[in-house]
């Protein structure tokens, strides 16, 4: 049957919240240059300087504005959220469809390599890996995608399992519908909102392992991101800098990674009907 | 006794008869069968010499060419050596003379014997030919349809003729009457030779020890009746048999597509023909040997579309099929029956590549399939057990029949939604932009399953494997439903497969049934044997299980019944 999911989705009221919260911090991100004169790069000789109504969160250590630098960092947190969740859902899709129906064999080593991966401690080989690269945006993207697919590709094959060997696709089959067909015009979009919900999730770890790996300082130092503010900022935290450096930084992070989990689990609740409370009891 | 050599008739420019090859021996009955039209009348005229038109070829009858004979001395043969009962008795005979005058006339006449003893042979043959002696005095109006025609037959023998020439002796006569008429031709056939020409099927297989199928002035099958009546080769043969209303064939009736309309060239028969290739279009197929009978047919009579042999099913210790061997016929249904869990569903699969895990070969039209490429589903096609569940639920009607052609890429957008609405009127649903954008819970669930069939035939399959297509729908609609797969069988020789549990369904829908217990075939063969007298005790509980539409208090008085009926019934009284 057709499930109309906007007409759920409007009724999760946590869902509405984290959506309104993302597209706030998408606005800011995309429109950056419209509420700041400066470039986030740029360094004055006011250094440390206290917000004022030139520079709206002051100014960090070598004097670049810290709000046009929290802004350009939205960008980094979204386009490696949305690059990481697109590229290892895709990942996670083609693996575990390809293992689902093509069985035998193929399914086995498939498998295997998946569970290999599962097996590693992520955030320890990431940071190995990091410190020894130094990744920018894409290359972040392609590690954390790479390390990141496991979990949805067996989510996905399990789901892809019981699809596979329904009527429609026998049907599908049956006129003569290749692997790649099947994959593409039936299970995937019959997939469709668990792929929605792994790809949030994969969006907020990636924002979260970003900042993380940033703050630790081992990927590429020309990247503005949330987790470098973090990091510069504590150093300067017998300062008042902190107030309008590391908070602000901080709350961004924060809130944008609650917004991903907000969207995430509400959208879970709608795909899964024994999740769904009943707002109306 | 009669040998015909190229016999060829015409009437201006039109050809009745084209080469036409037959020979009678002694004692021998041929039967020439055909639908009204393709020229069996003119054969016997011609083999009599009255035909008026431009003929050619030879017609030996005992080493003379009849054909070659003069008017005289042919008029001496007639009625002599050999005689002609024709057809439509009531015109034939003379209204204004009595019974026994018509047929002392030839004995007179060809002066064998005198009046007075040739009345004596005239009474003779007439109570020979079971006119009661009340009748003999009677005109022809006063005689009912079988008399005249018994005293037609007591001419025919009058003279003592080696062969006669029956045109139609059964038409229009009632059951009851046929049957005597056919035991009285019998016993005149013991020591004769007849052509007993006529639609009648089973007249022909009860006269004929040789059948000979005439379409358009050709022969397109000839041979030993049985052959020719238990396996036709040639598909008109099979149509007609299909047509035919008898006691023995259980399937609906079916007909044979199309007109009677003999083409300028190629085989004639091939405008009605469902499996006609290019070279039917060219020219007409020589007759030849075929097992024990004579065919003509470019491809070899009706072809065997889709076989099955040595097919295994294992699901991991499980063998859900052992060994099966199957064929389908082009424009055949062969159903598969047996309970649940028998194998069925499995065997579906493996032909079509569902299941991986089977062994053994499928050949589809005489090549063995090695993968199934997309060309192979163009002919094979699948119709699933649950009709909305093969449709998917994100798409409309139009999506869902339009699926097929958009896997195989065949034509532009334009044409695919064409042919969808051509495959919807085909199997008689609405093709409106309303019904095309329905979704298959908006539909009825005989509206799903044609929608089903519909997108399973829009790729125009040579044979379908039918999955319980029938088994989510009510009577009525299975009834509509199962029509449907027949008209078409019959329009484009669809060959079915057709997979049930209902033994009952499978007798009004198929011309072969293959038996399945537990994974093995345990019977095959024609459904009327089958059914009539099944060979394995699991065939007869089927049978026995099946749905019948008898009330039980009846069977128990049943035998009261029918003893208190009979006993004042005059017609067994007169038996």
């Amino acid at each position: 049957m057709h499930i109309n999911y906007w007409q759920i989705f409007k009724q999760n009221r946590v869902g509405i919240y984290g959506l309104a919260i993302l597209f706030a911090i998408l606005i800011f991100a995309l429109c950056g240059p419209v509420f700041s004169p400066y470039f986030p790069q740029n360094t004055t000789t006011l250094t440390l300087d206290p917000p004022s109504l030139q520079h709206w969160l002051g100014t960090n250590d070598v004097g670049q504005d810290i709000f046009t630098r929290l802004l350009s960092g939205a960008r980094t947190s979204l386009a490696v959220a949305v690059g990481t969740a697109l590229l290892s859902t895709l990942l996670a899709v083609l693996i575990g469809i390809t293992a689902a129906l093509a069985g035998g064999i193929t399914d086995r080593i498939l498998m295997r390599f998946t569970d290999a991966l599962l097996t590693i401690p992520v955030i320890v080989v990431v940071i190995m890996i990091a410190a020894y690269v130094r990744p920018g945006v894409l290359n972040l993207i392609i590690i954390l995608s790479c390390l990141g697919w496991p979990v949805g590709a067996r989510v996905i094959r399990a789901q892809a399992m019981t699809l596979k060997e329904r009527y429609h696709i026998y049907a599908a089959r049956v006129f003569g519908g290749g692997m790649l067909y099947i994959m593409f015009r039936h299970i995937v979009p019959d997939l469709l909102p668990l792929l929605c919900v792994s790809f949030i999730q994969g969006a907020r770890r990636a924002v979260f392992m970003e900042a993380g790996l940033a703050f630790l300082g081992v990927t590429n130092p020309d990247m503005i991101s949330w987790g470098m503010m973090l990091r510069h900022a504590l150093e300067y935290c017998y300062l008042d800098a902190y107030k309008w450096w590391l908070l602000p930084t901080g709350f961004a992070l924060s809130v944008t990674i609650l917004a991903f989990s907000f969207l995430g689990y509400s959208l879970e609740e709608m795909t899964d009907p024994r999740l769904r409370r009943r707002e109306d009891a | 006794m009669l040998e015909i050599h190229d016999l060829r008739v015409a009437y201006g420019n039109k050809n009745i008869l084209n080469g036409i090859d037959l020979s009678i021996r002694q004692g021998e009955t041929l039967a020439v069968i055909g639908e009204s039209g393709v020229g069996k009348t003119t054969l016997g005229l011609c083999i009599a010499g009255l035909v008026q038109g431009k003929v050619s070829g030879q017609v030996l009858f005992q080493g003379m060419d009849l054909l070659k004979l003069s008017e005289q001395d042919l008029n001496k043969m007639r009625w002599n050596r050999f005689s002609l009962v024709l057809q439509n008795v009531e015109n034939v005979l003379n209204p204004v003379m009595t019974i026994i005058k018509q047929v002392t006339e030839p004995i007179v006449e060809h002066g064998i014997r005198k009046k007075k003893y040739a009345v004596e042979k005239a009474v003779e043959v007439l109570s020979r030919a079971g006119v009661p002696s009340s009748r003999y005095e009677a005109y022809p109006h006063q005689l009912s349809g079988g008399e005249r025609q018994r005293a037609m037959i007591a001419m025919a023998l009058a003279n003592d003729p080696e062969f006669i020439i029956l045109d139609e002796p059964t038409a229009s006569l009632d059951t009851l009457t046929r049957l005597e008429i056919l035991k009285l031709l019998r016993e005149v056939g013991r020591d004769r030779a007849l052509l007993v020409i006529t639609h009648d099927i089973s007249a022909a297989a009860k006269l004929g020890d040789n059948i000979a199928v005439l379409y358009g002035g050709k022969l397109l099958e000839k041979g030993p009746a049985k052959e020719i009546l238990t396996a036709p080769c040639h598909p008109y043969t099979r149509g007609l048999l299909r047509s035919y209303p008898n006691m023995t064939t259980v399937k609906d009736l079916q007909g044979i597509k199309g007109r009677l309309e003999i083409p300028q060239k190629g085989c004639c028969f091939y405008p009605r023909c469902t499996q006609a290739v290019d070279i039917c279009r060219e020219e007409h197929p020589p007759i030849a040997r075929k097992g024990e009978c004579y065919l003509a047919c470019h491809r070899g009579g009706i072809v065997p579309l889709l076989q099955l042999k040595d097919i295994n099913v294992n699901y991991g210790p499980v063998a859900a099929v052992k060994g099966a061997n199957i064929k389908v016929y082009e424009g055949e249904t062969m159903a598969m029956v047996g309970e649940s869990g028998s194998g069925k569903s499995s065997l579906a699969y493996s032909i079509m590549g569902i299941t991986k895990s089977f062994s053994g070969s499928i050949y589809l039209d005489g090549s063995k399939v090695k993968k199934r490429s997309k060309e192979f589903f163009r002919r094979v096609q699948m119709v699933f057990q649950n009709p909305a569940e093969s449709i998917s639920h994100r798409h409309n009607v139009l999506q869902a029949v339009r699926e097929p052609l958009d896997i195989q890429n065949l034509g532009c957008d334009g044409e695919r939604k064409e042919k969808v609405r051509r495959a919807l009127d085909e199997v008689q649903l609405s093709s409106d932009d309303e019904f095309l954008s329905q979704y298959p819970y908006h539909l009825s669930g005989g509206e799903v399953q044609r929608v089903a069939v519909a997108r399973a035939l829009i790729l125009k399959p040579a044979v379908i494997v039918a999955d319980e297509p029938t088994s989510a729908l009510d009577a009525s609609v299975q009834a509509k439903v199962l029509k449907l797969l027949m008209e078409l069988q019959q329009n484009r020789g669809l060959g079915i497969l057709f997979i049930t549990h209902d033994i009952a369904l499978a007798r009004k829908i198929s011309d072969r049934i293959t038996v399945m217990q537990a994974g093995e075939i345990v019977e095959e063969g024609p459904a009327e044997r089958l059914i009539t007298r099944p060979g394995h005790s699991y065939t007869r509980a089927l049978l026995e299980a099946a749905p019948d539409m008898d009330f039980i208090e009846q069977e128990q008085n049943g035998v009261d019944l029918r003893e208190s009926s009979l006993s004042s019934c005059s017609f067994l009284a007169k038996n």
